[in-house]
């Protein structure tokens, strides 16, 4: 989803932070923190980006989708990080999840009694589908593109700012809320949990207005707020636990510390001196993993699996990779084991096989281009070729963003590809520019590396289709990088879209997946997990790649620091 | 007098006006159109087209470029409507990226920047001076010659391998020092002296070595001038013939040339402040450069272009204030 | 602090005027003499040798490569541990007969490969940055100084505004706002840009002072051309003051290319410089030293060579113009 935001180098910023963030940890890390955590006290997050922004409207990666949980609230969200399944959408505001109508237009939601601002007003059904409507408004609406897609709005809103109410969204009483969508969306209750699915009081929240007070409707709110360099927030009184099934709110207060350095922020970690016992931070360099073997720092590694999948997406309206062939021959002759090492080692990477990653609902496990220990067949590649007049390879173009660990990929990918008289020549872009020109038909070149990840994980749904679905392709902030546009293709999509029952959807996704691959549009390349060092203070820090829950986090003795 | 500080800041005003419009005009024809950077990656050819309608971009250079001058006096605004910026003068430029206005974004790192030069300056001045003088009355012994070749090896070291270096073998192999952060001096005066104790040598290193050659130069030269061996033949104490006679006109040379080397340190302090992770505006400089955001690079670069003008001004007032030799026409 | 503008001013305050004065008022000292000088100066002779060793290594680099084994692109995952974020396996960074100097953290590409490539990279750079500074230095500083009047002002005024400029911010600013094309010639030509003041300043001075000396006003007098003037009488007795200037320049462009592929808007990757190599290995530092250490190395004792060397030929010829 950090492939969404609308500035590209907010997108980079925040994918550092994704990577660093990202994962359920699955089997080892829940609760390995030992101690319970404890109320009071003040966690330091110590980080290199600055937030995209403090709009959840606007912003729309795992960085700051996890900090928006902190402060705003809505009607449904995902479960908490130790929750048995953390990928599953929950209740927030309201009372239960959405009831669909008979033909799965119409969606209602039921408000919960005692919830309010931060300034005391209260959350009426009305605050709820005003900051809804904010993502129409097209200056501020640049974040999840969710609600867009799937609730009714004349073509001619533009948000309560300048259109006024929603006409798609219905308010009968103070406690009632009714959307009315465009078509049937089995999945609406995922919707209404996307980052900028939250309450606003009337009015407010236009243009920059709010930096300077944000009005929370969450366990907490900004304190100070000193763009690139620190937020501080402490407790929103008016936030009453009774009505929040999920966040546990146990710290008093959050410092956002930022703009450190990655190194700089391992070495506080690792010498956890004074209040930095009580800090937490994304994923750790490549270069600290040697360090952290020690004993009474090892203790304190905490890992996450991988939410994103890297890959490299073939331009099939280019030869040769117009020839299913050749794409092939492409994923069989890839070292995923270089690429792996090239990526910080296999803490920090998976050789990727398939286009869902482990830890999203509806990864199937499969590898149809198989090799021993993932170093690639160029044998088969070869062979590959020569079925189709290629046995004396050809050249192409890689369009790879400037920055270290792509370079480093992007070099493993050409190495591997020269053992079969494949040239590849980078094409190095600048990476405030990079997601604009690779999403731009017209100025992509015959292949590119990036990486996508799931708008949410409960479901394949946003991980597989937004990258082969042949009738997304658009002039501009194209995903489909293969401008891949095949009906087969098409037709299971819409089919299992409409699948009402989740879970069935789901292992059809995992199919879909395999057929998808076996088309090759793109090379899966690695999943990148974390590995992580909380402070050794804190308590129930179960990080993950893609939101780490902040939430549930506590110190476990508020005196330290 | 008043009539060479007159020309003087014209003179400075018209360098000041250059520097912008030279910066200015290699931006706007190198960078890569800004609104598309702000557009991002859903963009839409409309969305471009708001995006540059907002900013003033469609508007031609001349134009845009008078828009940037005044905002450096008397502030501007960016956008139009519910989501106006504004940018108080000296607006040095706005930067998209981080949504903040360039000149509070060098303000607010420039504590730590002036942290670095100033204590980099003292100990270069200090060392440099002291350990030229010791060189001098040494002449051609040992001393002499060990501090020349420090001088050599302290003028050829790159500054981020004597960083490494300094930061590998003082905080990773000894454990002498902490990995520097920058704490405030109120917080904790030791903490805040043992953390920036590396930046300023590997800061000071070169300087500290081009004026240690400069002083050792200048005191050589000057004991061997007649009034200096008058006064030591009149029989005057030589401590006395020292401070009166030869310190005086040897240290000018380096008064002046440190006014230029100190209003230059941004440069350095661009790389220092990148190799100890301090967050100064040179860092900003470098992190600017990666995320290739221009407002800020130029805002930088003008901050610098400035400082070195004032620098030479100030240098030429004390030059003739010094030495009253110099007069309104030699300047240059 | 090896940027060219602040070491050459404060040489050209120090030593400059110094070396000028001498020589217009003395015929070029003798050459073989001088040479015979540098030979018995045995911490020059180190220097030569050096800098010879890496100019070597830059011209044979394919060659030494084949003889170690790895080229400079080439992975070899065998040689880092992928459990340690691909730390390098053994002693050193991975010093051995496979690797004469370790290899590279992540990839295992060989560092000995990269150094020799490096030195390709380094030595180009400065040496062609020397050879266009000093051409243009003294063309515009013989212009100024012989014709004066109103070309003087203009060449002394634009000068002036160079040398006003912050030179590294500026020039980090301008590399990276231009597109990556060409990196190394865009390099020669903004260190060129920046540098040629420093020399065109002092060639000035010196050719203002010998156009007023009897042999040139004789050879104006016998029909001359300015052409004629300035390159056969004014030129040979500049160059030593340019040998000089010269050798106390490369140093800094050496620091220079290296700081600016260090800050990421030099030589681009996967092309091996040594800057660049430096600049990799800051996160890598406490636990692999040697992947700094090596680079660091060469690049430091490249500097100090040019330093020092350029310090003894300016001694050299101070003394051997007194003594004629």
């Amino acid at each position: 989803m950090a492939k969404r935001t609308t500035r590209a180098a907010v997108a980079v910023a925040a994918a550092a932070l994704l990577l660093t963030a990202c994962s359920n940890g699955g089997s080892d890390s829940g609760g390995s923190a030992g101690d319970e955590p404890t109320t009071g006290g003040t966690i330091h997050m110590l980080q290199n980006a600055d937030f995209s922004y403090l709009d959840p409207a606007r912003g729309f990666d795992g960085g700051v989708n996890a900090f928006y949980r902190l402060i705003y609230r809505g009607l449904t969200m995902q479960a908490a990080g130790d929750a048995e399944d953390p990928n599953a959408i929950v209740p927030d505001m309201a009372e239960s999840l959405g009831t669909a109508s008979e033909d799965g237009l119409t969606w209602t939601y039921t408000l919960k009694d005692g919830l309010a601002f931060d300034n005391g007003d209260p959350i009426t059904s009305a605050e709820v589908a005003f900051g809804i409507s904010r993502a129409w408004d097209p200056e501020i609406g640049i974040g999840s593109p969710w609600l867009k897609n799937t609730i009714e709005a004349p073509a001619d809103y533009l948000g309560p700012y300048q259109s006024g109410e929603h006409p798609g969204i219905e308010t009968p009483d103070e406690h009632t809320i009714v959307f009315h969508l465009t078509e049937p969306f089995p999945e609406f209750d995922n919707v209404l949990a996307q980052p900028n699915a939250v309450a606003f009081p009337v009015g407010t929240g236009a243009g920059d207005e709010f930096i300077n007070d944000v009005i929370a409707s969450g366990p907490y709110t900004v304190e100070t707020y000193t763009p690139g360099s620190l937020i501080r927030l402490e407790r929103n009184d008016h936030w009453d636990a009774d009505t929040d099934d999920v966040r546990k709110a146990y710290p008093d207060a959050w410092e956002f510390e930022i703009g450190l350095d990655g190194a700089t922020i391992d070495e506080r970690l690792m010498a956890g001196q004074g209040a930095d016992a009580n800090a937490i931070s994304g994923r750790i360099q490549p270069a600290t993993l040697a360090r952290i073997q020690a004993p009474d720092l090892a203790d304190r590694v905490e890992t996450a699996d991988a939410y994103c999948t890297t890959y490299m997406g073939m331009n099939t309206t280019k030869a040769p990779f117009d020839q299913v062939e050749v794409r092939q021959a492409i994923n069989y002759a890839i070292d995923r084991a270089s690429l792996q090492t090239a990526s910080g080692g296999n803490q920090l990477a998976d050789p990727a096989t398939t286009i869902t990653p482990p830890a999203v609902s509806g990864h199937k496990d499969f590898d149809l281009y198989p090799s021993d220990d993932y170093t690639g067949d160029p044998e088969k590649a070869r062979e590959l070729l020569a079925s189709v007049g290629l046995e004396d390879g050809f050249s192409f173009t890689l369009d790879i963003r400037s920055q270290p660990i792509m370079q480093a990929q992007a070099e493993s990918i050409q190495q591997a590809l020269a053992g079969i008289d494949v040239d590849v020549e980078l094409n190095v872009i600048d990476t405030s520019t990079y997601y604009e020109t690779i999403g731009t038909p017209s100025q992509q070149s015959d292949a590119a590396i990036t990486g996508w990840c799931p708008d949410w994980a409960s479901s394949a749904s946003t991980m597989v289709p937004p990258l082969v679905d042949g009738r997304l392709i658009t002039d501009k902030g194209n995903s489909n990088l293969a401008q891949i546009n095949d009906e087969g293709i098409n037709a299971r999509i819409d089919e299992i879209k409409a699948m009402t029952d989740l879970e069935a959807a789901n292992v059809e996704w995992g199919e879909f997946d395999e057929e998808v691959m076996a088309l090759a549009p793109m090379a899966p390349l690695l999943w990148e997990k974390g590995v992580f060092l909380p402070g050794g203070n804190i308590a129930n820090y179960i990080p993950n790649t893609s939101m780490t829950d902040l939430t549930i986090i506590g110190l476990k003795d508020p005196s330290v620091g | 007098m008043i009539r060479f500080l007159v020309n003087r800041l014209l003179g400075m005003a018209v360098v000041l006006f250059l520097v912008c419009v030279f910066t200015y005009v290699i931006f706007f024809v190198l960078s890569p159109d800004p609104a598309v950077q702000i557009c991002g990656k859903n963009c839409t050819p409309e969305a471009i087209d708001r995006i540059r309608a907002n900013l003033g971009l469609d508007q031609p250079f001349w134009s845009q470029f008078w828009t940037f001058l005044t905002g450096l006096f008397a502030g501007r605004t960016y956008g139009t409507g519910a989501n106006l910026i504004d940018c108080a003068a000296p607006c040095l430029g706005y930067s998209f990226q981080s949504s903040q206005p360039v000149t509070e974004m060098i303000l607010q790192r420039l504590p730590v920047s002036a942290t670095v030069a100033i204590g980099a300056a003292v100990l270069w001045l200090l060392a440099g001076v002291s350990a030229g003088l010791v060189s001098a009355v040494r002449e051609g012994r040992f001393t002499d010659r060990f501090i020349t070749g420090l001088t050599l090896t302290g003028m050829s070291i790159p500054n981020y391998v004597l960083g490494l270096s300094l930061q590998f073998l003082l905080v990773v192999t000894l454990g002498w020092l902490p990995f520097p952060h920058a704490v405030a001096f109120g917080d904790d005066p030791v903490q805040w002296f043992a953390n920036f104790l590396m930046p300023w040598i590997v800061l000071s290193i070169g300087a500290a070595a081009v004026y240690t050659r400069l002083t050792r130069a200048n005191v050589i030269e000057t004991l061997q001038e007649n009034y200096v061996r008058t006064a030591r033949a009149k029989g005057l104490r030589p401590g006395l013939v020292w401070r009166r006679h030869a310190l005086r006109p040897a240290l000018t040379p380096i008064v002046t040339i440190f006014g230029m080397d100190f209003a230059g340190l941004l440069g350095g302090a661009l790389i220092t402040e990148t190799v100890f992770g301090l967050n100064g505006v040179g860092k900003l400089a470098a992190d600017s450069i990666t995320k290739n955001d221009q407002p800020v690079i130029m805002g930088v670069t003008l901050l610098a272009a400035f400082l070195v003008v004032v620098g030479n001004m100030i240098v030429d007032l004390l030059y003739t204030t010094i030495d009253p030799r110099v007069r309104v026409g030699s300047a240059t | 602090m090896t940027f060219t503008p602040t070491e050459l001013e404060a040489e050209g305050a120090a030593g400059g005027e110094a070396i000028g004065e001498p020589a217009s008022s003395s015929p070029p000292a003798s050459g073989r003499r001088l040479v015979r000088t540098f030979l018995r100066d045995r911490v020059a002779v180190a220097c030569s040798a050096y800098i010879l060793i890496v100019i070597l290594m830059a011209v044979f680099a394919p060659l030494l490569v084949k003889l170690s084994g790895y080229g400079p692109l080439e992975f070899d995952q065998s040689a880092v541990d992928s459990n340690l974020g691909g730390l390098p396996l053994g002693w050193g960074g991975g010093i051995g007969a496979d690797h004469w100097f370790g290899v590279e953290p992540g990839n295992g590409r060989d560092i000995f490969a990269r150094i020799v490539y490096g030195a390709r990279v380094s030595m180009t750079i400065a040496l062609l940055a020397t050879a266009l500074t000093s051409v243009l230095g003294v063309v515009f500083g013989l212009v100024a100084g012989y014709f004066g009047g109103r070309i003087d002002m203009v060449v002394s005024r634009v000068m002036e505004f160079l040398m006003a400029f912050p030179a590294l911010i500026f020039m980090i600013a301008v590399l990276s706002a231009l597109p990556a094309e060409n990196r190394q010639a865009l390099l020669v030509v903004v260190i060129s840009f920046f540098g040629w003041p420093y020399l065109a300043r002092i060639v000035r001075g010196q050719t203002m002072s010998l156009k007023q000396r009897e042999f040139v006003e004789s050879a104006k007098a016998s029909g001359a051309s300015s052409a004629q003037i300035i390159f056969k009488e004014i030129l040979p007795n500049l160059s030593s003051t340019i040998i000089v200037m010269t050798t106390l320049a490369v140093p800094g462009y050496v620091g220079t290319e290296a700081g600016l592929s260090f800050l990421g808007v030099g030589v681009v990757p996967p092309t091996p410089s040594w800057g660049q190599m430096i600049a990799s290995s800051v996160p890598w530092y406490a636990v692999d030293p040697a992947y700094f250490l090596f680079p660091g190395a060469f690049l430091f004792l490249l500097v100090l060579s040019f330093t020092v060397l350029g310090d003894r030929i300016k001694k050299i010829a101070e003394s051997g113009e007194a003594r004629s």
